[in-house]
């Protein structure tokens, strides 16, 4: 199958066309409030205090974006322009993303007459980018352009028979026609890394995901707690959930049922087409703008119930660039917050659906999104910040 | 004493869904009160079980009895252990299974 999506000069193939404006600050926020069709960052963390590789990742996070298929050009600003962590010079950021064939202006306070001055001169760009952008229009392109990335959150029973399924039927069939799918929450295999070990692509990378979570079990054991005050989280054990074990056996049914291609740092681009294992932590703020970076074009948060009660609203997560898709089995979670919602597969539960039907009707949806229909979270003008995940302490 | 039911249209079965033909729980599709049979599905077969107490949508009953220690599958995989004799019947949870993986609380008490 084909969806309608944006040929950029690199031969990636975009779901939406923004000019993206990096990283934060008044200057991105005065330049996004006035031009449409432009997105930005919120973070907290500038790597001021961080470790190397901490600062790699984040560089790391600001180039993928950059890069993200979704984005037809740059502004970046230049924040302490010759001054900062190499990792993090802007000329190094403009450069790698320039790289990908995409237009990068710098705005830099100390030679655009001040941040007056590099507001104004960001604006009269990200006008002209953005008008650029609208000329390009939408081309029917195949499936192998699509990349994935999902979350499981709030789970409970209906995520492990119905809600995860229908992605897994979803993963295996863009991985079969040739695109990518990001999967990943390491915490959250521990248990079932015996599955996953077993569908490697060779030895090594079955090593590499027993590796990651034996690595993962250790820090765990490390704090001397028993990790069932942590996850399952309260939400999790009151859906139905009793084990890590048990959270994690449900959790990998997301991703469907080929074989994996490798494990992905946080943030890093894969360098093939196929299922990878993402070596990344649950957090709804750090692991999506991670997927996006690593080129996802769309991205998925498979929601459970429990904890959820009385969220008749939900607000996507940060995916910058990427449309974000809630999609849920829990009816009462349907229920409640049914026009934030794309997708439902609580008929598999109710018996009026089989999980190859849902997973197709969810498919269906996510081609239609792809290729341009609003996912409910982009009707909202909002976005929380993103909390990269950095593993390293501060200093 | 003939019960109330009697007479009346037979209660719709309640169902129930095993991950995995090696399972020794299987998740119960719709609240079920004490009592009340459970229809399991699994590839075509139906297995019923009468549950011992009520258990809610989406938790797990047990399909046999499982000894203290012995281990509780789902998926096919183990998701921990039994922390106390389990009923066929009963409600499989936080109360009488507990998880054996990233344990630290199990390394400290092992380590002194």
């Amino acid at each position: 199958m084909s969806f309608q999506g944006y040929v950029r000069s690199d031969g990636s193939v975009g779901t939406r066309n923004y000019v993206l404006v990096i990283p934060q600050g008044i200057i991105s926020k005065s330049i996004c409030e006035f031009i449409p069709g432009t997105k930005t960052i919120l973070s907290v963390d500038h790597g001021s205090g961080r470790t190397a590789n901490d600062r790699e990742t984040i560089a790391r996070v600001l180039i993928g974006l950059g890069k993200n298929p979704n984005v037809s050009s740059v502004i970046l600003h230049a924040a302490s322009p010759g001054v900062g962590y190499p990792e993090l010079r802007v000329e190094r950021l403009a450069d790698e993303i320039a790289s990908a064939g995409k237009r990068v202006e710098v705005l830099d306070p100390a030679k655009d007459g001040g941040t007056y001055g590099a507001i104004v001169k960001g604006m009269q760009r990200a006008r002209q980018m953005v008008y650029e952008a609208s000329r390009l229009r939408r081309e029917s392109m195949g499936d192998e352009h699509l990349c994935l990335g999902v979350k499981c959150g709030y789970s409970d029973a209906t995520s492990g028979i119905a809600g995860n399924p229908a992605v897994g039927y979803l993963y295996d069939k863009i991985v079969a026609e040739g695109g990518t799918a990001l999967f990943g929450e390491t915490t959250e295999i521990i248990g079932a890394e015996q599955v996953l070990a077993k569908r490697a692509v060779n030895p090594k990378v079955a090593q590499a995901i027993l590796d990651v979570v034996a690595a993962q079990e250790v820090r765990a054991k490390a704090t001397g707690l028993d990790i069932r005050t942590i996850n399952p989280v309260p939400s999790n054990i009151k859906g139905g959930i009793s084990s890590l074990e048990e959270k994690s056996l449900g959790a990998i049914r997301k991703a469907g049922t080929m074989p994996i291609q490798g494990v992905l740092q946080y943030a890093e681009r894969p360098t093939g087409k196929g299922l990878y294992f993402v070596d990344n932590w649950m957090g709804h703020l750090s692991i999506f703008a991670g997927y996006v970076a690593a080129g996802a074009n769309l991205v998925i948060f498979q929601l459970g119930g429990g904890g959820v009660a009385g969220r008749t609203l939900l607000e996507g997560s940060p995916s910058v660039v990427a449309p974000f898709l809630w999609t849920t089995a829990n009816p009462e979670t349907y229920r409640a917050a049914k026009d934030s919602i794309d997708f439902y597969s609580g008929t598999v539960i109710e018996g009026s659906e089989t999980p190859e039907e849902a997973g197709e009707r969810l498919y269906r949806t996510v081609i239609d999104v792809a290729s341009g229909t609003l996912a409910r979270s982009e009707t909202l003008n909002y976005s929380d910040p993103i909390d990269m995940y950095l593993q390293e302490p501060r200093f | 004493m003939a019960s109330q039911d009697e007479g009346q249209e037979p209660m719709p079965v309640k169902r129930g869904l095993i991950m995995h033909p090696s399972d020794n729980v299987a998740t119960v599709l719709e609240e079920i009160r004490a009592g009340e049979e459970v229809a399991i599905l699994l590839s075509g077969a139906a297995l019923t079980i009468r549950a011992i107490e009520r258990i809610p949508f989406g938790f797990k009953i047990a399909l046999q009895d499982v000894p203290r220690g012995s281990v509780i599958r789902k998926y096919g995989e183990s998701i921990g252990k039994a922390s106390v004799p389990v009923a066929k019947g009963a409600m499989v949870h936080i109360h009488n299974l507990e998880g054996v993986r990233a344990r630290g609380d199990l390394e400290r008490s092992s380590v002194g």
